[in-house]
């Protein structure tokens, strides 16, 4: 499969994320670690990519090398139309203020901080003013029908509770690229259920999103799933028309 | 449209599992709610069932004639319009309520073409299992999209508080069994997965010659010079 | 602006982390806030004592304009400063007597000038527990120009002639209370105490005060009479003239040989080209020199940085640990776009936030008590304050090194968080922490550089401050080194059990906590251990300099009174209180008047003097009237004079214990007893009316020694400078020499009281000496000192006892201090090595572990710490200790061979300068601290603690 895998046109605009011919090595000689070999992947705006593959397969990786967490050994990520590769620790740490937005499995909200001060957090770290951020933060809070929320602690929270507001943190300001890491390994089914109904809301609304999990209940909210095997990619599921099963249409396919 | 989407659905476990559905039980839970006519239970039937389980008229009026004799519904007059209204009895209503209070049985397992399949599959020459398994699970999750996209929109319904909320409830269930059925299925392929690579992997090492499975992936793309992880 | 932003992010969060481990907080607050409080408190203290010039005028002049003092110049023009402390005559003193006498102040007064008189005398009154020398003083406290001088505190000031008033510290001294008798020796007129008064600047000053004329004259007509010391009066006029007394007014009377504090100058200092005074040569002003200031500041800069760094070292692991525990945080901070200096900003918050905090704390606190004490503080200082004077700019300052504590303890760990990569930080990896490189190498530096210096010091100067800087700078840089050297420790794990072996090696993986906690072991047992051994070494030089003053457990009392009133009851009070064995009484010559006290040149009294022959006279200081300015011993080559020096007439006699005005007692075999000395030769020769020299220079050819009685002093001081035969009947004994090997403890020579009868000297007595059959105790100590005080008089009494050290004190402090910061970092780092172990003992308890693994595991890394601190201080310290030793016993054999080679004599024995290694507080913190702490850190851990906890989240 050396035919880019996202040919197809979800939208007009362009991707957030591109991945092209990403290679990562662990380590070298003898314990030289193939993480990921020839990655090519785009997620366009509105798009939420699940990423599956058994455990070592290359999926945590292929997140942290997205986010500019981890660089890759070879290949590029550009990010909004930034190549990210040869970027210094300066610009990524800016890139993850404004662009990028992080969901890990758990304790993903900072312990000294109430909701709305977590997703007012990036903004902050960004020189926007107290107020301004909060205001913000409020806002994207209520806008996900968590404005309840805005003055608990995280350990006044649900787990789902706390992975919902990490997902409205992971979106506020003008980020529109979510990095999930297995964001419902920690939750029981219908809580994960909801915070992926979340996901895919804010996905529909015109965010990019990737989804790494190993449950293929929670990947089939995606619009794509992308099968990870020995850090490349065997095959992936395209978007069906679905939609239309229901209207008639497909009774001519 | 039932149709149509039985065409979308793949033949897996669980369109199995419908041919074992009891629709007597199902007719006998719809006419809970007061006497029905025959194409009246059927459109119900369907709606409750998201038209998952499709049924024809005549299948409605045999078990109707069934359950008449059994005595578990009785006629009960005509409506306006002519059509023969069937209701529940007692012994139908206690038969209704210990079909709900049995558990479904699951001693006799269905056959299933998959297993059958993979079963086949080991060892047959000339077929790569792992090709085999991906396209499955391809298709599985591909159908689990498919579901997980209905259910959405279920549950946007729901939550929009819809005229049709029972129904709209019925049909979650039903898509979510289906989801966690699907679920399970694309569990067990990636166990089988592993289990046959691992076999495949001891088997080599007792015979010397066989190589490990190779990926079904093209090699690492371009041999760029691996970079220094730079620390963040 | 936006960096601001950024870090108020920041600090919310370190202030909440702050606040969600409490414990941590307080202890690191507690730590920065209490020096505070204490440097804040005394910021307070000294700044409120400082009074403005009108306060203290207030204070010394009361209302009056100016204070007119007598210089005793005799009336001769004079020149003062602006305040009238310093004075001078006009004119050219050298050679001409330098003027003396009394003045009438009345007639230095301007014209039209309200006076009052301030008189103040002395004397011995009695009080419920005896006699109290006490200040009299005669002033009319009632009139307003005396207002302010004194404050009364209850009752009234005298007003009629036999009233007085008192201070209350006289009151309390002497247990009387208003309304009481008051009585003074010697004088039978009963006055009565009517009020209680204090003065403002000199609170524990006992004096009374009575109407002018009412007590002062005629108590002294009183104790003269009865051949007591007089009361010694001096009075000082108090002055208000319309205009004030300006510079010129005050110039206008220094001619009339007074001088004046006036206000009006105060007020209005003139500049010091108008002060004749400042013009005079060689005139240096008594200030406080820039050097001076300088090293005073920089001792307390120095002071005030080590107790910082030793916070700092303190406090450090704490944060280590908060940044530590909060990694995942951290981490979360980074993946949302933290860069490094966010996660800098975040544990340097923390510091921030517990500084500032701390800082309130400690300068509120401060304030409070300062201003709660306040009468505790003003009596302990004996003096009241003007008022409470608050420097905000100063409190500031001091509130900002709180702050700056704060920053600088979390600087590290803040440095190290920010290194960490976000991945690291998220998937929570532990492992060994690569320790920056940069600072054992800094260390590493500073060690070298310091020895050398130190090492230079020692060997090649004598300059002390070159080994003390150069030790600090290599302790300094050992503190530095401490993380590389905790990575040594780690090596001898392999052979130690379980316990110890984990406690080891958590404490060598986790050097971000251990090495702060190990570093500030290190630097306090180090200074401990320097200033040990250098004390002990000080000791057993001490010892072995020692000079008894009289034989072992020989008492001696001596009362240097007119006339020796007092005298035989003192001698039968100590004969009653000690368990004295033989007692011989000694008794002195007067020369004049017997009211006469020793040293006492009024009027009326002379002095007794030996005339050492001429060829007894050490021709190095052998002083020749014919040319007064040259140093007799210049005559001589170096080599002269160190033979000289070794010559019997230039060999000072070794001072000792007993008294000896003129070089002659009387008194009998008995104290020759006392002094331990045995020779019948000697008993006979006392009992045949002779003398009993012990300095063979003071015999003259004729086998006698003769005594010169001085009448007229200044008669006899003239006839010295002009080289003449000094005037006074000279008498001569037949003295018997005494061996040089007997030990006379000072004493050069006894005379029989047969003798000094038979030649009509005038005698008194001055005191006795006994022997005791044991050691008096310290009860006996204590009764026989109540018992003397009661006399009222200045009993001068030895025990001897041998060599005390005067460290001993000293070092049993220092121990203790070195202990408590051991047991206390120690345990710092433990309770936050435990807070990190949870995982590690969940582990353990889950394969079987018994729960007092936990106990011993956290009283093994408290005792890792501990000793790991002990023994790199102890070793750091004993070095620069021996340098210093070195340095010093280069200084004093220099010293010695320069006084060989000046000729100074009296050099002594070659210097000894030992080193002495104080074992037993050696010994006390290397094992007795590690293991103290180590068993402490057991006992106050739980057993079963978090082991059957879940872990929260």
């Amino acid at each position: 499969m050396s035919e880019r895998l996202s040919q197809q046109p979800q939208s007009s605009q362009p991707p957030v994320l591109q991945l092209q011919q990403l290679t990562r090595v662990h380590g070298s000689g003898a314990t030289e670690v193939h993480a990921l070999r020839g990655i090519n992947l785009d997620v366009f705006p509105g798009e939420l990519v699940a990423v599956m593959g058994p455990s070592g397969s290359g999926k945590s990786t292929l997140l942290t090398i997205a986010g500019g967490l981890d660089v890759p050994t070879s290949g590029r990520v550009i990010v909004e139309n930034t190549d990210i590769t040869t970027a210094d620790r300066k610009t990524l740490a800016a890139l993850r203020r404004r662009s990028i937005g992080y969901v890990f499995q758990d304790y993903n909200l900072i312990p000294a901080l109430t909701a709305a001060e977590n997703v007012a957090l990036p903004r902050e770290l960004d020189g926007v003013s107290a107020r301004k951020a909060r205001g913000e933060a409020v806002a994207a809070l209520q806008e996900m029908e968590l404005g309840h929320l805005a003055d608990r602690f995280p350990d006044e929270m649900s787990g789902g509770q706390q992975q919902r507001v990490a997902i409205a943190r992971a979106l506020v300001g003008d980020r529109r690229l979510v990095l999930a890491d297995e964001p419902t390994g920690a939750l029981d089914s219908e809580t994960g259920e909801s915070v992926l109904a979340l996901l895919r809301s804010r996905c529909d609304a015109g965010a990019a999103g990737i989804l790494v999990t190993h449950e293929p209940r929670f990947a089939a909210w995606a619009d794509r799933v992308v099968f990870l095997r020995d850090g490349a990619v065997v095959d992936q599921t395209v978007r069906s028309q679905a939609d239309s099963l229901l209207s008639g249409q497909a009774a001519e396919l | 449209m039932p149709r149509s989407l039985q065409r979308w659905l793949p033949r897996t476990a669980y369109s199995v599992y419908i041919l074992s559905m009891s629709i007597r039980h199902g007719l006998l839970a719809l006419l809970e709610h007061g006497p029905r006519y025959g194409s009246q239970l059927r459109s119900e039937f369907e709606s409750r069932t998201g038209a998952t389980w499709p049924l024809n008229v005549g299948q409605v009026y045999t078990t109707l004639n069934r359950l008449e004799r059994d005595g578990m519904v009785a006629q009960s007059g005509e409506d306006e319009a002519g059509h023969a209204l069937y209701a529940i009895t007692d012994t139908g209503r206690s038969e209704l309520r210990s079909w709900f209070e049995t558990p479904v049985d699951r001693s006799s397992p269905p056959r299933d073409e998959l297993a059958i399949k993979l079963a086949m599959a080991v060892g047959a020459p000339g077929v790569d299992i792992r090709a085999v398994i991906q396209s499955q699970r391809h298709h599985t999750v591909n159908a689990m999209q498919d579901y997980t996209r209905l259910k959405a929109q279920a549950l946007a319904a729901i939550e929009s508080g819809g005229s049709q909320e029972r129904d709209d409830v019925a049909w979650l269930l039903v898509l979510e069994q289906l989801i966690f059925q699907t679920e399970a299925e694309a569990r067990w392929l990636d166990h089988c997965e592993v289990r046959l690579i691992r076999l495949a992997a001891a088997a080599g090492r007792e015979t010397g010659t066989a190589a490990p499975p190779a990926p079904v992936t093209q090699a690492p793309a371009a041999a760029a010079g691996p970079r220094r992880p730079r620390p963040d | 602006m936006t960096w601001y932003h950024s870090w108020r992010a920041a600090i919310r969060i370190a202030r909440r982390d702050a606040w969600r481990s409490k414990g941590r907080s307080f202890l690191v607050l507690a730590m920065i806030a209490l020096p505070i409080l204490g440097v804040s408190a005394a910021d307070l203290t000294l700044r409120s004592a400082e009074l403005s010039t009108e306060q203290s005028l207030q204070r010394s002049l009361g209302s009056a304009d100016a204070r007119l003092s007598d210089p005793g110049m005799g009336g001769v023009p004079i020149m003062q400063s602006p305040d009238g402390q310093s004075y001078n005559p006009v004119g050219n003193f050298d050679d001409k007597p330098w003027p003396e006498g009394s003045t009438d102040l009345a007639k230095a007064l301007p014209t039209g000038a309200k006076t009052l008189a301030d008189t103040t005398g002395s004397a011995k009154l009695r009080t419920t527990h005896g006699l109290l020398h006490t200040e009299i003083r005669e002033l009319k406290a009632s009139d307003p120009m005396a207002k302010g001088l004194m404050d009364v505190v209850s009752g009234r000031l005298p007003q009629k002639a036999d009233e007085v008033a008192a201070t209350t510290h006289f009151l309390e001294s002497s247990g009387l209370k208003v309304g009481s008798k008051l009585t003074a020796r010697g004088f039978d007129r009963e006055y009565r105490i009517v009020g209680s008064y204090e003065l403002p600047d000199a609170l524990d000053t006992d004096q009374v005060n009575a109407l002018p004329g009412s007590m002062l004259a005629p108590l002294d007509k009183a104790l003269q009479a009865a051949g007591f010391s007089g009361t010694s009066p001096s009075t000082t006029i108090l002055a208000t003239v319309p205009g004030g007394f300006t510079w010129n007014v005050v110039k206008d009377i220094n001619t009339k040989g007074v001088t004046v504090n006036s206000r009006a100058v105060s007020l209005d200092p003139p500049a010091d080209s108008e002060v004749p005074l400042f013009q005079e040569e060689g005139w240096g002003k008594y200030e406080e020199s820039a050097a001076a200031k300088a090293a005073a500041l920089a001792a307390v800069g120095t002071v005030v940085g080590l107790a910082m760094l030793e916070i700092c070292l303190l406090a450090g692991p704490a944060f280590a640990v908060g940044a530590r525990r909060s990694r995942r945080q951290l981490g979360l901070v980074g993946a949302n776009g933290g860069d490094r200096r966010h996660i800098r900003a975040i544990v340097l918050g923390g510091g921030l936030v517990i500084g500032v905090a701390a800082a309130v704390v400690g300068t509120v606190l401060g304030l409070v008590l300062t201003y709660l004490l306040q009468p505790v503080l003003e009596s302990y200082m004996g003096k009241r304050f003007g008022h409470f004077d608050v420097r905000p700019l100063e409190l500031f300052g001091i509130a900002l090194l709180a702050v700056l504590t704060g920053l600088l303890a979390a600087i590290v760990p803040a440095i190290t968080s920010s290194r960490q990569t976000v991945l690291a930080s998220l998937t929570g990896r532990r492992g060994v922490r690569r320790s920056s490189r940069v600072l054992p190498v800094i260390g590493l530096i500073a060690v070298t550089l310091g020895a050398g210096i130190a090492l230079y010091g020692s060997t090649m100067t004598d300059q002390v401050a070159v080994v003390a800087g150069g030790s600090a700078l290599a302790e300094l840089g050992v503190v530095a080194l401490t993380p590389a050297l905790v990575g040594l420790f780690g090596r001898i794990g392999r052979v130690l059990p379980l316990s110890p072996r984990l406690a080891l090696r958590d404490a060598v993986r986790n050097r971000g906590r251990t090495a702060p906690a190990v570093a500030a072991v290190l630097a306090a047992v180090a200074g401990t251990v320097a200033v040990a051994t250098y004390a002990a070494s000080r000791d057993a030089q001490g010892e072995a300099e020692y000079q008894a003053q009289l034989p072992h457990g020989a008492v001696s009392v001596v009362i240097n009174e007119g006339g020796g009133r007092d005298v035989p009851a003192v001698r039968d009070t100590v004969q009653k209180l000690l368990p004295v064995e033989v007692r011989a009484d000694v008794d002195r010559v007067i020369v004049g008047k017997s009211s006469c006290s020793p040293y006492d040149s009024g009027d009326g009294c002379g002095r007794m003097e030996i005339v050492v022959p001429k060829a007894n006279e050490c021709p190095l200081w052998a002083w020749d009237p014919a040319h007064p300015d040259q140093d007799p011993s210049e005559k001589f080559s170096k080599a002269e004079r160190r033979k000289l020096a070794e010559d019997w007439r230039c060999q000072e006699g070794n001072g000792g214990g007993v008294y000896t005005d003129g070089g002659l007692v009387i008194g009998d075999a008995k104290l020759l007893k006392v002094l331990g000395i045995d020779d019948p030769a000697a008993e006979k020769a006392l009992a045949a009316g002779q003398l009993v020299s012990f300095d063979k220079r003071n015999v003259n050819a004729k086998g006698k020694v003769d005594i010169r009685l001085v009448t007229d002093t200044d008669a006899a001081d003239q006839a010295l400078e002009k080289g003449e035969e000094i005037p006074g009947e000279v008498k001569s004994f037949t003295a018997h020499q005494m061996p040089a090997t007997a030990k006379s403890y000072g004493l050069p020579m006894l005379l029989a009281p047969s003798a000094a009868k038979s030649a009509g000297l005038t005698t008194a007595p001055l005191g006795a000496y006994y022997t005791t059959d044991t050691m008096p105790s310290t009860e006996q100590r204590q009764r026989l000192d109540g018992e003397l005080d009661k006399t009222g008089t200045e009993v001068e009494l030895h025990i001897e006892e041998g060599y005390t050290s005067e460290s001993s004190i000293i070092l049993l402090a220092l121990t203790v201090f070195a202990g408590l910061i051991t047991i206390g970092a120690a345990g710092i780092a433990t309770g936050l090595a435990q807070a990190d172990a949870e995982a590690d003992l969940k582990t353990l308890a889950a394969v079987g572990a018994p729960p007092r693994v936990r106990r011993t595991l956290s009283g093994f890394q408290c005792g890792v710490v501990a000793a790991m601190g002990v023994v790199l201080g102890s070793a750091a310290g004993v070095l620069p200790a021996i340098g210093l030793r070195l340095t010093e016993k280069r200084e004093q054999i220099s010293w010695y061979q320069e006084a060989l080679d000046e000729g100074w004599g009296g050099a002594g024995s070659m210097p000894y300068v030992p080193i002495v290694v104080p074992w037993a507080t050696l010994a006390a913190l290397l094992v007795a601290v590690p293991v103290g702490a180590a068993l402490l850190a057991a006992l106050v851990t739980r057993s079963r603690g978090a082991l059957a906890r879940r872990e929260a989240t």
